[in-house]
């Protein structure tokens, strides 16, 4: 279920949406990790359906955490709570009778350090199909290879699928931890800096992958390298202390973004 | 001066001489285990070499033929204040039977002569020990042969090996012959029971006794033939066992009958050269790990006491392993982490020092008095008011060791737990595995050496612990193993053996503690081997695990 765009576009963002399909909607969100103060402030954000949408922002402005909202990861650190709503594809992912375990094999995700289990590559990626209840190994199979092909990963490993994922390279691993994410079938993505403990040539691999499958998923990834996000998104939002500033389609907010803050961001005045 | 001084504290600043005192509290500890270790070797390992047979004769006229066992000097001041040393020697005289001591202890000087005659003969015996002295003749049954100069060594060898078959043959036949009966018993204790239960008609009562008592009858007409045929094979065997004797004269000179089938083994030591010393000393060897034991545990092997221990360890281990696995689960995977769970772990962890007797007097209470009393209640209320595991037994000892180990693998297996990375865990989770998948799949395999880790400390604290075994099961001597074959093979209420019991068993409770000693030594050698292959098994499958589940590196 897709929301009516009119209703998001009547929220205070995203004019430049209007043609845009929705699947992630933020209305007055505010997150907690302990009461003091909000880690997130009054997030009203829309996430549009297959393209890529960046978070860019200082260290500490609260990206991860937004992302986390999505997934409900933030669920797992104990005395943490919200206000406000999170739809998902129309969904109310916080009221009750919403299955964890169902929400996640939807809203896949990728961790900034990838973590490989320790376990074949073919476990790795069959591992989020068996816990879902996935149990018929040519099955399996099938799933296993779309999704290393889909990851870009397949030529690589295809002789040693049996061999501990941990003998990868690092841009093999989050390679491998991407596919893990798609046999899933998701139609989320969300990506936590994917590329941020890798070298040059391993991060382009992953940007060129993330590249090829927007065309069938909706991506969120969160990046603190402002030139990879101009690379890779379609729209961008921009955070400071726990609030979205600016949120436009990526060319516009690089080009001529509408607030200061942005501008002295992306300028390299601070950051 | 001052220089020196400075000298001294910059030394200090340093920390050499805290380096120093590291290393030595190091050499300390290990030269304790080695010198512990060393003693229990070196006494336990020496303990079945046959040793020479010496005849020795005093001055006063009195002739002893033995083994001798120690030798010490001691020194004190004479009447006209100089110091004196004077050596003493212990000899192992056996023959107990007929001079109530196996030990004597002589003045050195009194020594006039001392030789090892090649014929002195060792005896071991089912009963009072060993006996010395040397063959002078040997009825066969239907021959007496005699010849004083010794020669009927190798013919009472032979005998001895008869006399042993017939001693087998005879426990066989005992066993059909109670097997047979059995029955008979069976329902005779039905009569007697029946007899005493006022709670039916006396008329149906009488009516009922009466129809057992023709069963009883029947059944002892129907086995007649076979308890014939089995009791007269018993008398043959033994009557031919009766004449199958020996006779010895000591070194005192007197001349004392000896059955053969009393007679365990017979060597002359003096005469053996140094493999077929060794040849003797492994069939001890094996006597001691393979048989039961004799004359109150002080020979013999003991068996039935590795068996006891080994299978206690086990039944340990399944039940501590899996609780303490899953309680560890629950502190750290499902449970707030708050106030009370930090008091629970506290508890547990100061569980792991309450003194091991108060574990087994919570066994005893809990287990015997509540657990095994309500079982023999529920299922087996027709032995009553004889308990089946309303006492002592292999499974209510397992369970007390379990629960005292219990803290051990709680806490190794946390930390096991708690080494697994989050990413990982938090990666399961971000692919729609349920929490309990996600402990099956990511926690526990990685947990497993940590795991292991508990268990191996488990085995060690369990296998050597003696206290609270002592109230839940343990025996000096049982009569049958908790295996066997007789339905249902597996007899959990039995009593046991073990081995760290037995130590002290024979080492502090028995009649003739001098001759019990290099048992000690042995068992207790023994007793440790058990525990470090125990040991080594469990570190084994933590090391190919590990190889297995080696955390990510990049
Ligand atoms: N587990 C946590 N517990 C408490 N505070 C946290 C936790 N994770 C993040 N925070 C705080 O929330 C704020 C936002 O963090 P985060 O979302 O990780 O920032 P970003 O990803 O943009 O660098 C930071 O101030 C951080 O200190
Ligand atoms: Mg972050």
């Amino acid at each position: 279920m897709v929301v009516n765009i009119q209703q998001a576009v009547s929220q205070k963002t995203a004019g430049f949406l209007t043609d845009e399909k929705i699947v992630i909607e933020t209305l007055n969100l505010f997150f907690y990790y302990s009461s003091d103060s909000p880690a997130l402030k009054d997030v009203n954000i829309i996430i549009p359906q297959k393209k890529v949408t960046a978070f860019i922002g200082p260290s500490g402005c609260g990206k991860s955490t937004l992302l986390r909202c999505f997934n409900r990861m933030n669920d797992l650190i104990p005395g943490t709570y919200h206000e406000g709503k999170v739809l998902i594809e129309g969904e109310d992912i916080n009221k009750t009778g919403i299955r964890l375990e169902r929400l996640r094999n939807k809203v896949g995700m990728v961790f900034q350090k990838s973590n490989p289990f320790p376990m074949s590559i073919w476990e790795n990626v069959a591992f989020g199909p068996k816990v879902n209840g996935i149990t018929d190994n040519t099955d399996l199979d099938e799933m296993v290879k779309s999704a290393l092909i889909q990851a870009d990963l397949w030529r690589e490993v295809k002789e040693r699928l049996d061999q501990s994922a941990l003998d990868l390279s690092g841009g093999q691993q989050q390679r491998l931890c991407i596919a893990r994410a798609l046999a899933n079938k998701p139609h989320i993505i969300l990506m936590d800096e994917p590329a941020s403990a890798l070298d040059p040539i391993s991060t382009g691999k992953i940007e060129e992958t993330i590249d090829e499958l927007k065309n069938q998923y909706t991506i969120v990834i969160v990046t603190h390298n402002m030139q990879q996000a101009a690379r890779v998104s379609d729209y961008t939002a921009f955070m400071m202390t726990g609030e979205i500033i600016e949120f436009n389609d990526t060319r516009t907010l690089f080009t001529n973004p509408d607030k200061k803050l942005t501008e002295e961001y992306i300028t390299g005045r601070f950051g | 001066m001052s220089q020196a001084s400075g000298n001294i504290s910059y030394f200090r600043q340093k920390g050499d001489p805290y380096v120093l005192m590291t290393s030595l509290a190091l050499l300390l500890t290990l030269g304790m285990v080695v010198l512990m270790f060393g003693i229990i070797l070196f006494q336990g390992l020496g303990f079945f070499w046959p040793r020479d047979l010496q005849e020795i004769t005093l001055k006063q006229g009195e002739i002893y033929l033995g083994e001798i066992w120690e030798e010490e000097t001691v020194h004190f001041k004479n009447s006209q204040g100089r110091l004196i040393s004077e050596s003493e020697i212990q000899i192992k005289k056996g023959n107990r039977d007929l001079s109530g001591r196996d030990f004597i202890w002589f003045k050195k000087q009194d020594i006039s002569d001392q030789k090892s005659p090649p014929l002195a003969t060792a005896f071991e015996r089912m009963e009072y020990g060993n006996f010395y002295g040397y063959i002078t003749g040997l009825n066969l049954g239907d021959k007496f042969i005699e010849d004083s100069a010794g020669n009927l060594f190798q013919q009472s060898s032979k005998a001895l090996e008869k006399a042993m078959a017939n001693r087998e043959k005879r426990e066989d036949l005992e066993n059909q012959l109670n097997q047979l009966l059995a029955p008979l018993a069976g329902l005779q204790r039905e009569i007697s029971l029946l007899e005493i239960d006022h709670s039916i008609e006396p008329e149906a009562q009488a009516k009922k006794i009466d129809q057992l008592r023709m069963e009883l009858q029947n059944l002892e007409r129907k086995i007649e033939p076979d308890y014939q045929k089995y009791s007269g094979l018993l008398q043959k065997v033994a009557d031919e066992n009766e004449q199958l004797f020996l006779l010895v004269q000591t070194a005192e000179g007197a001349e004392v009958h000896l059955p053969l089938e009393k007679v365990v083994r017979l060597y002359q030591p003096n005469r053996m050269n140094i493999f077929q010393k060794t040849g003797f000393y492994a069939g001890k060897l094996w006597e001691f790990i393979a048989a039961d034991p004799r004359e109150s545990n002080t020979e013999g092997g003991v068996f039935p006491a590795i068996f006891g221990t080994v299978m206690m360890v086990l039944l340990m281990s399944i039940a501590v392993v899996p609780v303490g696995v899953l309680a560890a689960l629950y502190l750290n995977e499902y449970a707030h982490q708050g106030t009370i769970i930090r008091l629970i772990r506290l508890s547990v962890n100061n569980l792991a020092g309450v003194p091991s007797i108060v574990f087994g007097i919570f066994g005893l209470g809990f287990f015997i008095y509540i657990m095994g009393s309500s079982i023999d209640q529920l299922f087996f209320s027709n032995k009553l008011p004889e308990p089946t595991f309303g006492t002592g037994g292999i499974l209510w000892a397992s369970l007390t060791l379990a629960l005292l180990t219990l803290p051990v693998v709680v806490v190794a297996t946390e930390e096991g737990i708690l080494a697994v990375p989050r990413a990982n865990k938090e990666g399961a989770l971000a692919l729609g595995a349920t929490r309990w998948q996600m402990i099956r799949k990511i926690v526990l395999p990685n947990a497993m050496p940590g795991i292991l880790t508990g268990l191996i400390l488990a085995i060690s604290r369990g296998a050597g612990e003696v206290a609270p075994l002592m109230i839940t099961g343990v025996v000096k001597l049982a009569p049958s193993l908790p295996i066997d074959a007789s339905f249902p093979f597996l007899h959990l209420d039995r009593k046991f053996m073990h081995l760290g019991f037995h130590i002290y068993d024979v080492g502090f409770q028995s009649p003739n503690v001098e001759a019990a000693k290099p048992m000690v030594y042995t068992t207790a050698l023994l007793l440790i081997l058990i525990v470090i292959f125990l040991n080594l098994l469990a570190i084994y499958m933590r090391n190919r695990l590990r190889k297995k589940y080696k955390t990510a590196v990049f």
